[in-house]
């Protein structure tokens, strides 16, 4: 146990490292690949959604808009995508950062809104924007040079790297005063203000980072399918997916988002093999959001962690729930169940 | 873009204003949830939805015209409405982006639970009716009028006024009201205020379902089109100033002829951008729309 507890992260990479191996068929690897990819982005909403606490539903405009940079990209320039992607991932932070700046103006529910209505924007214009997108029918790019049966291996230990990135750039945030900022902004945005947070600044950096991530994420998954079309690029599902994932793993905690993608895409795919229906996935995925709004509303991971707090010393387990509560910002919920 | 005709361009103008008049009510039960809750009901689209294919698989199934399957899918919707507020909705009532989360979740179980039950085809109501046009002149216009258009929009003003006459002279209607102006002061009225929100909400339902009769008559739809709706819906009762009704009804009107017009002026492909970019605009530089109360924060 104790050799768990401090070695768990690297017990878990050398799993990760020797899977492909382990499991050969193509098949694995594109299910690790997409694992991996959603762990990253679901990573980076959390930087907006969970630290700054700002959910957005329309992520996807930024993954849409990053396959279709990385896919003329790689037609009209010839840019390998696996070196273009981390560049134009910066092209769409700076949009969001732009976006970003005018739609922070709004907050809450105003906020959820506008970027729906940003991401049916974005989606419009790839379907009518044909001389650059060629609409609906969408774009092809060069396939992967690899030979087939192991074409699928190098997308994987790829995106365990931006994993790997995605993870120290979020746990320095929580650690930086920076971070510090982002859940004040969350917990209070007028007292954050009054103690001398730019707010603007950091909600607009936090954006751009936000989506700095799901961009090339978006651009990596364009050279995997290799065929992207606005319908399945500016997916809102996906941005629902990262949103799903963070939250039953655990909102505004390192390693929710990441537990909540090996948790939900294994599933995913195991309804589309078994019921082979898109439709029946909506109603599981919306049915299940409900449910862990509901019933899970800290994620799994705080849960356990409070649980095991509790366990291991009951006499301090109140003063530990609230500082874990604290933590992660849900300090208002407790003072309301004390009150009852 | 292209410039049609001017008499092109009236006709086009006049059957959007008719749309706007059923846009008016399926927009009524959004912005009247909102002022209660503060919650934005993403579901309203899918509830659309799922009310239309009701009038639909009524008529298909026992030829019952929309205009009468309204007895079953209001009480329905209203019911449905109450339930899912009281169970689902008040609990998350803290926290205004978790319940947008929750409504778009059921937005999401809804639109799969209608594409696993049937098809993806586009589905319509076709009634002798549906294809009859009344001739008529405007200055020196010659008009078409759908008659579909034009019971739309007669049985929208007609629920509208019957909304407008309950909100203001039933007691629950007052309690409404009261709940929209100051929940606090309203509760400490005596308004029970969780009872007026379950009712609200169920209100809300029940003028969709009226909506979606209205709209399997004039519209074709399957599952997914839900999106489409209830960000015209969104951008409606953003304009009109989110939680007000006069505002949402003017708001409609507007948005039922720009969107007939920019259809012939940009192609109907391009069109929804309009909706889209005043939705956009109207909550970053005028959160309060035409009528309403800045919603910008919260």
């Amino acid at each position: 146990m104790e050799f768990l507890r401090r070695w768990w992260k690297v017990v878990v990479l050398g799993l990760l490292l020797v899977y492909p191996w382990i499991y050969r068929a193509p098949y694995y690897h594109s299910l690790g690949f997409k694992v991996l990819l959603f762990a990253m982005m679901a990573t980076s909403w959390n930087i907006m959604g969970g630290y700054t606490g700002y959910k957005s539903l329309g992520h996807s405009a930024f993954y849409g808009l990053g396959a279709y940079l990385v896919a003329i990209a790689a037609n009209d320039l010839g840019w390998h995508p696996f070196l273009s992607a981390p560049l134009l991932g910066l092209v769409v932070a700076l949009v969001a950062m732009v976006l970003g700046w005018i739609m922070l103006r709004t907050s809450g529910s105003a906020f959820v809104i506008s970027t729906i209505a940003m991401l049916l924007i974005f989606r419009l214009a790839a379907l009518n924007l044909r001389g650059i997108t060629k609409g609906a029918p969408g774009m092809s790019q060069p396939l992967p040079p690899w030979t087939p049966e192991f074409s699928r291996m190098p997308f994987y230990y790829y995106m365990l790297l931006w994993l790997i990135i995605a993870l120290a750039v979020s746990a320095y945030i929580r650690r930086s005063r920076f971070g510090l900022g982002l859940v004040a902004i969350r917990d209070d945005e007028g007292k954050a203000e009054m103690v001398g947070v730019n707010t603007t600044l950091y909600k607009v950096l936090a954006f751009g980072l936000s989506a700095y991530f799901v961009g090339l994420g978006g651009g990596v998954w364009s050279y995997f399918t290799t065929h992207i079309s606005p319908i399945f690029a500016f997916d809102i599902v996906v941005g629902v997916d990262m949103i799903l994932m963070t939250m039953i793993g655990g909102l505004g905690t390192l390693w929710g988002p990441v537990l909540g993608a090996f948790v939900l895409i294994p599933s995913e795919d195991f309804i589309l093999f078994n019921f082979g229906s898109t439709s029946i996935y909506l109603a599981i995925i919306g049915a299940l959001m409900i449910g862990v709004i509901l019933f899970l509303p800290k994620g799994i991971i705080p849960t356990v962690e409070m649980w095991l707090e509790n366990r291991r010393t009951p006499r301090a387990a109140h003063q530990d729930a609230m500082s874990m509560a604290e933590m992660h910002g849900l300090v208002d919920t407790f003072d309301k169940e004390k009150g009852k | 873009m292209h410039f049609p005709s001017m008499n092109v361009l009236v006709q086009v103008a006049v059957v959007g204003f008719l749309t706007g008049g059923v846009y008016a009510l399926m927009a009524a039960g959004l912005t009247l949830i909102f002022g209660v809750m503060r919650v934005i009901n993403i579901a309203h689209g899918a509830l659309l939805i799922f009310s239309a294919y009701i009038s639909y698989w009524l008529f298909t199934l026992y030829g019952i015209d929309p205009f009468v399957s309204v007895v079953v899918s209001i009480p329905i919707l209203f019911i449905f409405g109450i339930i899912f507020q009281r169970y689902v909705l008040s609990r998350v009532e803290s926290d205004p982006g978790l319940g947008v989360l929750v409504t778009f979740a059921l937005a999401l179980t809804l639109e799969g639970v209608m594409g696993s039950l049937w098809e993806s085809t586009g589905r319509s109501v076709r009634t002798a009716y549906t294809s009859e046009v009344i001739k008529t002149t405007l200055g020196a216009v010659n008009l078409r009028l759908p008659v579909v258009r034009i019971a739309g929009l007669g049985a929208a003003v007609v629920a509208l006024v019957v909304l407008f006459l309950l909100l203001k002279y039933s007691n629950t209607g007052r309690a409404i009201r009261a709940t929209i102006q100051n929940r606090n002061a309203a509760q400490l009225m005596g308004v029970n205020v969780n009872r007026i929100q379950a009712v609200t909400f169920g209100v809300g339902l029940a003028t969709i379902a009226m909506g979606g009769a209205l709209f399997s008559l004039i519209w074709s739809f399957n599952s997914g089109s839900h999106e489409e709706w209830i960000s015209k819906m969104l951008s409606i009762i953003v304009l009109g100033g989110m939680g007000s009704l006069p505002g949402a009804f003017l708001a409609a009107l507007i948005m039922g002829v720009v969107e007939a017009v920019s259809a012939v002026v940009m192609t109907s492909y391009l069109s929804p951008i309009v909706f889209y970019l005043i939705l956009f605009l109207t909550l970053i530089f005028r959160p309060q729309g035409l009528m309403g109360v800045k919603i910008r924060k919260g």
